[in-house]
């Protein structure tokens, strides 16, 4: 790599608009590496958008040669190679489908969509320099809503009334699906159909998602996945006793704690694809609820192998998420907070206490416990991670009896804690658990924890080929 | 990020931090306030490691007030200050003999003299002696999330709106748009060419057998440890504020042994200067080693 001086401006580079000092001149083809994109999850959509009837070997390598090759950006590569191949069908025009809003994938070039306007209104943008007035606003009907977009500003459109979308696109933005109606669309009032059961808010479309990709401002959704720990319980709702079935259910992206809130014949082990079910979350922790308007089938479709483990984050995308389950952070331990080494908990109900006096229970004989609180920092953020005792004891090497021990001698059961901050404060750790978000941020109640290993040669080596190969 | 979350530690060379002059103040008070480096990173807390090659107490055998000095191995120095508000730092200080290998938790702070220089220390909360495997593994930290960070800048700089809201719509998270947006609009193009060398220096430790050279220009200049400032800050105050608490400081110093803390806080409050200001203020006059403290009840000018 060559770097270019402050103020003198960077010579025989294409780039020169570039005004970070790297000019990235003495491979600039590698730069092409530098910036590949996975092209795979494309060619799949567009295989399925064009109903298989052109070879996925014939996409890959249109989607290769407009996103490698031309650096085309996403979405108009997959416009421009669906025009290009789509041309293999019959004429557009007779094979419009009709769909519901949850139905939509993002990728339909021709449907028919019968919805009520939750919410219209005419907007001025400006396109290319030039200013244009839309209508835009949210269609809902009973499986969801959605934005749409009429790219024209003749014709009025009212409010909570029901219209015909036809020949309309759809296209996905931000995984938001959203209906378009171009040149080819029209909207017709529909007065046989009524929708009482839309709400307003955008967003809301049950779309297809991975459950990896849930969050807690994740509404409505659809997912398929496989049932595990099944139970059921009952309740009591407003006097009447309900049972309720509980469980999780799991992609190969992630795992969810799911409760179903009738009896949808949930089997252990069963795959099946819930349709527009809603998520809930409780302390940041997303989770999946199969209530009235969800609907559960049997899948057959093979979803993998699902996760079954854990999946490693950064505190970044846990802060994103709000929580979960099964999660583990690698980071460095930074402190080890008040609370940790050796503590007093109530005999009852097992509250930590500081005197042999519980809140609750009044004077007691408290027994002796280790717990860790440490602040766990991975350079995106810092959680709290609470362990306790057995991997305390597993990670710094102090039993409860060989803490006791040294309490008594040092007559202070601050010195374990001491001893324990000297051992671990700035070691690199891996702790596993789940991740909850309340008002002090997001806190970890830890199932294992380790000090991790770090292969620090094969790591600089991989940063070095990547620093080198992007000059 | 939301009130309760704790400041991320960002792991950054001594030629991120020391550059990093801008500070974005507290929007209220026990709000934090951050150092914007160069690479956008919006700093308020840091992990570095590295060789403690000096230490001073500038206080009192009793009131120890600890300076130091660590070289970071890949691009240069950075200073620490500790006070009495660390006490967990200022123990370890005690037993820690330079030169030594040791890592720092701590919070950024930076005043800036009349001149317009802005200097950027750290008040450690943990200082811990640490081995070499240790500094390594900090060393490869570092050294990857300041390549993303100059990756991240790139990226930005090729975005058509390079405003916040504008990089967010090109996918950066909040905190990295926000920070990016800011640095390009307070310091323009940052010279990466410094931040190459401090991750090919990072490397060359961390591989010593390999002749990592990534064809940077070795040039002999000194680590910035100053910055010029382009334009003097017009609105800041506090420096009127610590002359008023100079002023004091010498008034209420009437046998010699300094002025005492609860006369020169109800002084303060007089003037308009509340006591968490006060704190803050005494604070920075401490790092600038203008002021001591003789004991725990009184400050004193030097």
């Amino acid at each position: 790599m060559e770097i270019s001086n402050r103020g003198s401006p960077p010579d025989g580079c294409g780039k020169a608009a570039n005004r970070l000092s790297i000019n990235w001149k003495k491979r600039p083809e590698n730069m092409d590496d530098f910036e590949k994109t996975d092209i795979e999850p494309i060619v799949r959509d567009l295989y399925d958008a064009l109903d298989g009837k052109v070879d996925e070997e014939t996409i890959r390598k249109e989607v290769d040669s407009y996103i490698n090759v031309f650096h085309i950006p996403e979405e108009f590569a997959r416009s421009g190679i669906l025009k290009k191949l789509g041309n293999t069908r019959p004429a557009v025009g007779g094979q419009s489908v009709t769909k519901k809003i949850a139905e939509l994938e993002g990728t339909e070039m021709n449907v028919t969509i019968v919805a009520k306007m939750v919410f219209v209104e005419k907007k001025k943008i400006n396109a290319k320099g030039v200013e244009k007035t839309i209508i835009s606003g949210i269609a809902g009907d009973d499986t969801g809503t959605t934005p749409f977009t009429i790219w024209s500003d003749t014709g009025d459109y009212e409010k909570g009334s029901v219209y015909t979308f036809r020949n309309a696109y759809t296209k996905k933005w931000r995984d938001q699906v959203q209906i378009n109606i171009g040149n080819r669309g029209k909207v017709e009032p529909n007065t046989e159909v009524s929708f009482n059961n839309v709400s307003r808010a955008a967003g809301t479309g049950a779309q297809e998602m991975d459950i990896g990709s849930i969050t807690d401002q994740t509404k409505n959704c659809t997912v398929t996945g496989k049932v595990s720990d099944l139970s059921s319980r009952t309740i009591n709702v407003k006097g009447e006793e309900k049972t309720v079935w509980g469980g999780m259910m799991a992609d190969r992206t992630g795992r969810i704690q799911f409760t179903a809130w009738k009896d949808f014949g949930l089997k252990e082990g069963d795959v099946v694809r819930a349709k527009n079910a809603y998520i809930r979350a409780w302390k940041g922790i997303p989770q999946l609820n199969l209530g009235d308007n969800t609907e559960v089938e049997r899948s057959d479709k093979d979803i993998g192998t699902v996760a079954d483990g854990v999946s490693a984050k950064t505190v970044e995308e846990v802060v994103r998420i709000g929580g979960g389950l099964d999660i583990s952070i690698t980071g460095t331990l930074v402190d080890l907070r008040a609370g940790s080494g050796l503590i007093k908990r109530c005999p009852q109900c097992n509250r930590s206490v500081l005197s042999d006096e519980c809140t609750v229970h009044g004077r007691i004989e408290p027994v002796m416990d280790l717990r860790l609180k440490a602040t766990v920092d991975d350079g995106t953020g810092a959680i709290s991670a609470v362990i306790g005792r057995a991997e305390t004891e597993k990670i710094t090497g102090i039993t409860l009896g060989r803490a006791e021990e040294i309490a008594k001698k040092k007559g202070d059961m601050g010195a374990v804690a001491d001893m324990m901050a000297g051992a671990l404060i700035l070691k690199k750790v891996t702790v596993k658990g789940n991740i909850m978000t309340d008002d002090f941020g997001p806190q970890m109640i830890v199932h294992s924890a380790d000090i991790s290993k770090v292969d620090v040669q094969a790591e600089a080596e991989k940063l070095y080929d990547e620093v080198e190969g992007s000059m | 990020m939301s009130a309760g979350n704790r400041e991320t530690a960002w792991r950054v060379f001594s030629s991120e931090l020391n550059t990093a002059s801008f500070e974005i103040k507290a929007e209220a008070e026990k709000m934090p306030s951050y150092q914007l480096s160069r690479l956008g990173a919006v700093i308020n807390r840091v992990l570095i490691a590295g060789v403690l090659t000096e230490k001073e107490n500038v206080g009192t055998p009793d009131e120890p007030m600890w300076r130091g000095r660590i070289q970071d191995v890949a691009s240069g120095t950075v200073y620490i200050n500790i006070g009495r508000y660390q006490p967990e730092a200022a123990a370890a200080m005690v037993d820690l003999e330079p030169p030594c290998l040791v890592a720092v938790v701590g919070k950024v702070k930076s005043y800036t003299t009349e001149d317009q220089r802005t200097y950027v220390s750290v008040r450690p909360e943990r200082i811990i002696p640490i081995n070499a495997d240790t500094q390594k593994e900090w060393l490869l930290d570092t050294a990857k999330s300041t390549w993303k960070r100059l990756v991240d800048m790139k990226k930005a700089m090729g975005a058509a709106d390079r405003t916040e809201k504008g990089l967010e719509k090109e996918g950066f998270p909040e905190l990295s748009a926000k920070g990016i947006a800011l640095a390009l609009e307070k310091y323009g193009t940052p010279d990466s060419a410094m931040f190459l060398k401090s991750i090919q220096a990072a490397l060359r430790t961390l591989l010593p057998d390999k002749n990592i050279d990534l064809g940077l220009q070795e040039d002999l200049s000194e680590n910035p440890e100053e910055i010029d400032l382009e334009s003097p800050s017009a609105d800041d105050d506090s420096e009127d504020k610590e002359d008023i608490v100079l002023e004091l400081l010498t008034e209420l110093d009437t046998e010699g042994k300094g002025a005492p803390r609860d006369e020169l806080e109800r002084r303060a409050e007089q003037e308009g200067i509340s006591s968490m200001e006060l704190e803050e203020i005494t604070n920075n006059l401490m790092d600038k080693g203008v002021i001591y403290e003789p004991n725990l009840r009184y400050l004193k000018r030097i």
